[in-house]
């Protein structure tokens, strides 16, 4: 029913660039050809200004699955091209994910806190380690991160694990780059909260398979020595 | 009465300034020197003349009034919000409220400081007390930052020039202050 009749807007840019066509060489017909068809039927669908919209979502935001493969996709590979290395390219990716994580943490907070009559920031890091385990992994993915872990070598580091990453859903990575994980882009999100709460660490991703749960994936974190001795001195 | 609100990047680099004038109380007395001259030359030398202004107050009339200038003298403002930021990194380690009332005073002018989670920082020098208008401007403030942030070509490092912003900001201060 819906595609019986072509689109209205389809039959509009096509009567345009024939037009157009014939006046081709003509510079006035060149710029009609840019500008956009403004017939009477099709309303002028102009966004808000950001600054007009709400920020708060009555409903679950969802984004289609298959566009953001692709568009990740492309991320990876367009990072790929211009890089020497694994190292190299996982950086690139953590880098890109660093600027989704700034925003993540600005407007997660805002939603949950800009009602409340004493709006509070974490300041404490094994509350912001929960918080990313949840809520961050709940805004950017839909469900919490499936485990936290502390090293036991090491005080500084801790994990965040992911039985089934959704970015890496369709990844198959190959053989010979098998240290790869292109969930270093997670990693960058986790870096960008803690840098933004005040806890700098370096972050990072790890392949770390099991039986039933091959694509599992470890977040390392190693927090700098600065966040211990701040921690030591709330106690 | 006027306020001097500033935002600070999280590398403290002001990304945005605003002083406002608020309507509601003690009108600003015009100082003796610039109401002698003609329009256009007292705002080509308002901090020179004010600053000019303050002191030759301060020999006449012994501590009559302490305002500065009427608060327009720049240069000492924003030395008093730089100097703020001591206190303020100080308090936000051990205090996790986002809007710090109070941090800070100087002369007449008390300092209050908001927090984002992204660790921006809203400076805001005011005269008088109004904690809770205060507070809902920062929270404004913060609605708009938000919604800066949120540009992808926007990074916590950018200057924020949008006259949207700067129109929302101007509204929200006429509202709350």
């Amino acid at each position: 029913m819906a595609y019986s009749q072509p689109h209205s807007r389809v039959s509009v840019l096509s009567n345009s660039s024939t037009a157009s066509s014939v006046e081709h060489f003509s510079p006035a017909a060149s710029t009609t050809r840019f500008s956009l068809p403004t017939t009477p039927g099709l309303p002028s669908r102009v966004r808000p200004n950001i600054y007009d919209r709400n920020l708060t979502k009555t409903r679950i935001p969802e984004v289609s699955g298959a566009a953001f493969t692709f568009l990740f996709s492309e991320m990876v590979q367009y990072t790929q091209k211009r890089v020497s290395g694994i190292n190299d390219l996982e950086r690139r990716l953590n880098t890109l994910g660093y600027r989704i994580g700034t925003r993540v943490l600005e407007l997660m907070v805002w939603r949950a806190e800009s009602q409340s009559k004493a709006p509070k920031r974490e300041i404490r890091f094994l509350p912001a380690l929960m918080s990313i385990h949840t809520q961050v992994w709940r805004a950017v993915f839909g469900k919490p991160a499936d485990a936290i872990e502390k090293s036991v070598e090491n005080a500084d580091e801790y994990m965040i694990i992911d039985n089934d990453p959704l970015i890496e859903r369709y990844i198959s990575v190959p053989k010979d780059m098998s240290q790869l994980s292109c969930s270093s882009f997670t990693a960058g999100i986790v870096e960008a909260v803690l840098d933004g709460l005040g806890f700098p660490a370096r972050v990072t991703a790890h392949n770390t398979p099991t039986a039933q749960a091959p694509s599992r994936t470890t977040i390392l974190i190693k927090l700098e020595k600065s966040v211990l001795e701040r921690e030591e001195v709330l106690k | 009465m006027s306020h001097h609100l500033f935002l600070l990047s999280p590398s403290d680099t002001p990304l945005y300034s605003l002083t406002h004038f608020s309507a509601k109380p003690v009108q600003n007395p015009t100082s003796p020197l610039s109401s002698n001259l003609p329009n256009w030359s007292t705002s080509a030398f308002a901090g020179t003349l004010t600053a000019l202004s303050g002191a030759s107050s301060s020999g006449q009339q012994s501590g009559g009034h302490s305002r500065v200038g009427g608060g327009q003298d720049r240069h000492v403002i924003q030395m008093i919000a730089n100097a703020s930021l001591d206190v303020i990194e100080d308090l936000m380690k051990t205090q996790n409220a986002m809007y710090l009332k109070s941090v800070d005073k100087f002369n007449e002018w008390t300092v209050s400081a908001f927090i984002t989670p992204g660790n921006m920082k809203f400076v805001l020098l005011h005269e008088g007390k109004n904690d809770d208008g205060i507070k809902s401007f920062f929270v404004d403030v913060w609605e708009l930052y938000v919604k800066t942030m949120l540009n992808p070509f926007h990074t916590a490092h950018t200057p924020i020039r949008s006259s949207i912003f700067d129109t929302r900001v101007r509204a929200s201060a006429k509202k709350h202050l």
